[in-house]
């Protein structure tokens, strides 16, 4: 009996990302950033960077847009800068 | 990632996909014209718990039956019922059992009494891709190469695959990962490893690729109304190569492991 294609295992599909706006705070090591986030109480994340995102050097003060999943909410992705 | 399975858990599996494999040799027999659908169900099953297995579609997702009947147009998951069997149909059995833990999951698209020679020869090569799925399953192959072998021989026979529904990974569940599809290209995908199980299954179109699925919510039929088949086999990777659980193994005797 095939299965249906697309979709995560047995059926549980895979939760949608929310992309939030935030301010890099500091450079940490291993490619991440502290980011601070610009909703609700101001949240800090730890962040690694996206392909598109790193071909630039990030710098401390940079506006960018941070992409969280449910699954932990001290981590997020850079996904691109804001100006 | 798919389970790896021992040796002794890939013997479990065999005598599984024996049972299933059997029984549907037994159907393709009773498949005549003016057989209820119906009646090929009941035969399954009681066949399968004659054997001390369980059906493993019953009930599975709310499915009704024991046996999937897709007749000409239609592609998998079709629902046994009332309609009887008539000559020239091309008729497509799908089962499943569970014994002792461990899933069988098989499929072969059969003629009724007379059969176009266009049908004849979609039967033909949906079973070849179906086999030249299964011979890429070696070690270090990916998942991608069983589907880009099946998509290549039925699209050089001039068919169309159908990319909705995909082969699997089987073992203590009818689906485990990985997903299994029958096309896209060589070199992608999850690498197989000895101890993997993957039900491969092909479903072939003479038309276009497009299916849809009717209101009963499982029946899938082509957009455009062609007629498809579907084979499928549950295939355990060794060492050694491709081991088809429902055959003996085929590389010499008494083996402790197949790593």
């Amino acid at each position: 009996m095939p299965r249906p294609a697309g979709g995560g295992g047995s059926g549980e599909s895979v939760p949608a990302a929310v992309e939030v706006p935030g301010t890099v705070l500091e450079s940490l090591p291993n490619a991440l950033y502290r980011v601070q986030l610009e909703t609700e109480g101001r949240p800090l994340v730890v962040a690694h960077v996206s392909g598109a995102a790193s071909l630039r050097r990030i710098l401390p003060g940079e506006a960018v847009v941070v992409e969280l999943l449910p699954y932990d909410a001290g981590r997020g992705r850079i996904v691109r800068r804001r100006f | 990632m798919s389970v790896q399975k021992s040796w002794a858990e890939l013997q479990k599996m065999h005598r599984a996909c024996r049972i299933v494999v059997e029984t549907l040799e037994a159907l393709a027999g009773a498949a005549a014209p003016g057989v209820p659908t119906r009646e090929l169900d009941r035969m399954a099953r009681e066949r399968i718990e004659k054997e001390g297995a369980k059906p493993a579609f019953l009930g599975y997702r709310g499915y009704p039956a024991t046996l999937c009947i897709s007749v000409n147009e239609e592609v998998v998951h079709g629902i046994p019922g009332d309609r009887k069997l008539r000559d020239g149909d091309i008729v497509g059995l799908d089962l499943g059992c569970v014994v002792d833990g461990f899933y069988g999951d098989a499929a072969r698209t059969v003629g009724v009494g007379r059969v176009s020679e266009q049908a004849r020869r979609l039967m033909r090569v949906t079973e070849e891709a179906l086999r030249a799925g299964i011979a890429t399953c070696h070690p270090g192959k990916r998942v991608g190469d069983i589907g880009h072998a099946v998509q290549t021989h039925a699209e050089g026979q001039g068919y169309s695959v159908v990319r909705e529904f995909v082969g699997h990974g089987i073992g203590t569940r009818l689906h485990e990962e990985p997903q299994v599809p029958n096309y896209g290209p060589p070199g992608r995908r999850e690498r197989l490893v000895p101890g993997m199980c993957l039900a491969i299954e092909p479903m072939i179109n003479v038309g276009g690729p497009a299916v849809r699925v009717l209101e009963d919510g499982w029946t899938a039929v082509t957009v455009d109304g062609s007629l498809s088949a579907h084979f499928e086999l549950s295939v355990a990777v060794t060492a050694e190569g491709p081991w088809v659980l429902s055959d003996p193994y085929p590389y010499g005797q008494g083996r402790e492991s197949h790593a």
